[in-house]
């Protein structure tokens, strides 16, 4: 009978709502943080303090406008950010679409590895490279520059991004390249023609992910830039230790800095999601 | 299609040698990139763990032979931290991978609006570290005025001092930890039991199985090369996890916090003990390979 469900679709819905939130319930422990920042950052420091915490009060921008144009204010290190991000995701991505395409589809000896090797510095614990990189920058004066630190987030942007697109060059029907050879197109006019306009997706993938990592990265920063080069994660944490108690302005400084992660992760998410997949989805059939 | 005289064409392209110049002339920026900027430092960091290079006395510095490895072994703030290292990652880990798969099969089960749990989920992932700790620091964490504590002391218990006493604070860093990175081992695995094929499940229901059976028999085994590469790789990361832990508690107090990845942090840029820093990351960079390449074997040997 149409509009009176049967028990059985009844029971049906009624399980689905009762999952729903219990998801969404166990979900609030991940949305919850955020939300309590974005109140904190927009009460009154001495509401901040305020017992019970409270959730009705005065909505001030203060905050806001203090940490974009306020004594310290964040966005010098932001554009510092923005800058030292986009020169390694540039750089990673003009090396490693080359490599990735040699290490997916060509004959070459040792590749095997070669690519072993790739992986094995993908594992290197950071650590065990910014006590090196700090002896080593300080010797040729390249603590606190630009050019430093970039050859620094190299060190992680690189393997990963290999490894990444060769996951997407693998894909590639093989018939494309073939069909390429025989109309006598050369070997780079067959990547340039061919392969890369059919792993834009994947190069794109990898835009986002290195240049997220280079945005949150926090060892190298804090300790191979300075006042010339100090990153955001380095604003927020030298904020904190100057200025303990002052969270309302913490959070708004904070949730600055990470807006364009934020938005990037919303409108990349399905992206982010295949990336972070490739490797388990794949890993299957691969060995 | 390709026929025989094409695949001859092909073929003899390929092996004129000249795809293997391509192939080198391509490989050859990454990896010369790559030996410069990862080998040669890790050279290096290798040479200084046997040296004395301490910057507070550099008049000491010079060749020490094994002098910084003779030091760890009756170091008991080292043995401390690789202790805290263990548990720190065993249990991020362990709970990362528990949490998310129960709430990937929780996830599963509704019908629509999944796309809510996965926007929801990518959040964490994409904050920095370092910020996440300074939240966690203040806001949640904070005696007295954080969240957490308020809650607690709503329901009627005493107020814990989370990251100022020693084992709140350990609990804290690696609740942290899970709190950043469950939505990530939750995403994979949604992702890998959305990819399974629905006919196993309809087989299985026909005969009746239970969903715990159905669970152990099917869904497990299916999913088990997502689940080892999310152990694989969560465990990489929270070996070395530093800028959440840095910005919470410092490795405090006293070194109650302290992983190893800390300890070898803070003897190089705090103490300025360079060479038994060196030696201490060097340790680190030995336990990371030996941990990976068991977890690799165990995922290749498993499966023939």
């Amino acid at each position: 009978m149409p509009g009176i469900p049967s028990n059985r679709s009844l029971a049906k819905r009624l399980r689905a709502v009762v999952l729903f939130a219990l998801a969404g319930l166990l979900l609030m422990i991940w949305v919850f943080p955020l939300i309590w920042a974005v109140l904190v950052s927009l009460k009154s420091e001495s509401e901040v303090m305020a017992y019970p915490p409270s959730v009705i009060f005065e909505v001030t921008l203060q905050n806001y406008r203090d940490a974009l144009f306020g004594g310290v204010s964040i966005l010098p290190s932001m554009v510092t950010s923005l800058i030292v991000s986009t020169a390694t995701t540039f750089l990673t991505i003009l090396i490693a679409v080359p490599a990735a395409y040699a290490f997916a589809r060509l004959q070459l000896r040792g590749k095997k590895w070669l690519g072993f090797y790739t992986l094995a510095t993908q594992m290197v614990p950071p650590v065990g490279l910014v006590i090196p990189y700090f002896l080593i920058l300080n010797r040729i004066g390249w603590l606190d520059t630009y050019q430093g630190m970039v050859t620094v987030y190299l060190t992680f942007s690189l393997p990963f991004a290999i490894w990444l697109l060769v996951s997407y060059m693998e894909d590639i029907p093989r018939e494309m390249e073939e069909a390429a050879f025989l109309d006598k197109a050369s070997r780079f006019q067959t990547l340039w023609h061919v392969i890369l306009p059919q792993v834009r997706g994947g190069i794109a993938v990898t835009v986002i992910f290195v240049f997220l990592n280079a945005w949150n990265e926090f060892l190298f920063a804090v300790q191979l830039g300075g006042n010339t080069v100090r990153p955001v994660t380095v604003a927020m944490y030298n904020f904190v230790s100057v200025e303990q108690t002052l969270w309302a302005k913490l959070s708004a400084a904070a949730l600055v800095a990470m807006v364009p992660m934020i938005i990037l992760g919303i409108a990349a998410q399905r992206q982010i999601v295949k990336g972070l997949t490739v490797g388990a989805v794949k890993g299957g059939g691969r060995q | 299609m390709v026929d025989r005289r094409d695949q001859g064409i092909i073929k003899r392209r390929r092996l004129t040698g000249s795809e293997q110049k391509f192939a080198l002339l391509l490989v050859a920026p990454g990896l010369s990139v790559l030996l410069l900027t990862t080998t040669f430092p890790l050279v290096y960091l290798i040479w200084s763990s046997f040296q004395n290079i301490n910057l507070a006395m550099p008049f000491l510095d010079g060749f020490a032979g094994l002098d910084n490895y003779r030091a760890m072994l009756t170091d008991s703030r080292f043995w401390h931290s690789m202790q805290l290292t263990a548990i720190y990652t065993v249990s991020s880990v362990f709970l990362q991978l528990a949490i998310g798969l129960g709430l990937a099969l929780l996830v599963m089960q509704i019908p629509s609006g999944q796309w809510l749990f996965r926007i929801v989920a990518i959040l964490p992932i994409v904050l920095a570290p370092v910020v996440v700790g300074l939240f966690w620091r203040t806001l949640m964490l904070a005696p007295e005025f954080g969240i957490v504590d308020f809650i607690v002391r709503a329901l009627g218990f005493e107020s814990v001092n989370w990251l100022g006493s020693p084992v709140p604070a350990l609990v804290s860093v690696i609740i942290i930890h899970t709190w950043q990175w469950t939505p990530f081992a939750f995403l994979v695995l949604l992702a890998s039991l959305a990819a399974l094929p629905p006919d196993v499940y309809e087989a299985a229901r026909i005969d009746k199985a239970s969903a715990f059976r159905r669970f152990i028999h099917i869904t497990l085994p299916l999913i088990r090369p997502a689940i080892v590469i999310v152990v694989i790789m969560r465990s990489m990361i929270a070996l070395s996890a530093f800028a959440a832990i840095f910005a919470a508690t410092g490795g405090g107090p006293g070194t109650a916090s302290e992983i190893l990845n800390l300890y070898a942090y803070k003897t190089s840029f705090v103490e300025l003990n360079f060479g038994y820093g060196s030696a201490l990351a060097v340790s680190l960079l030995m336990i990371t390979l030996a941990v990976s390449s068991i977890l690799f074997y165990l995922r290749t040997a498993r499966r023939t």
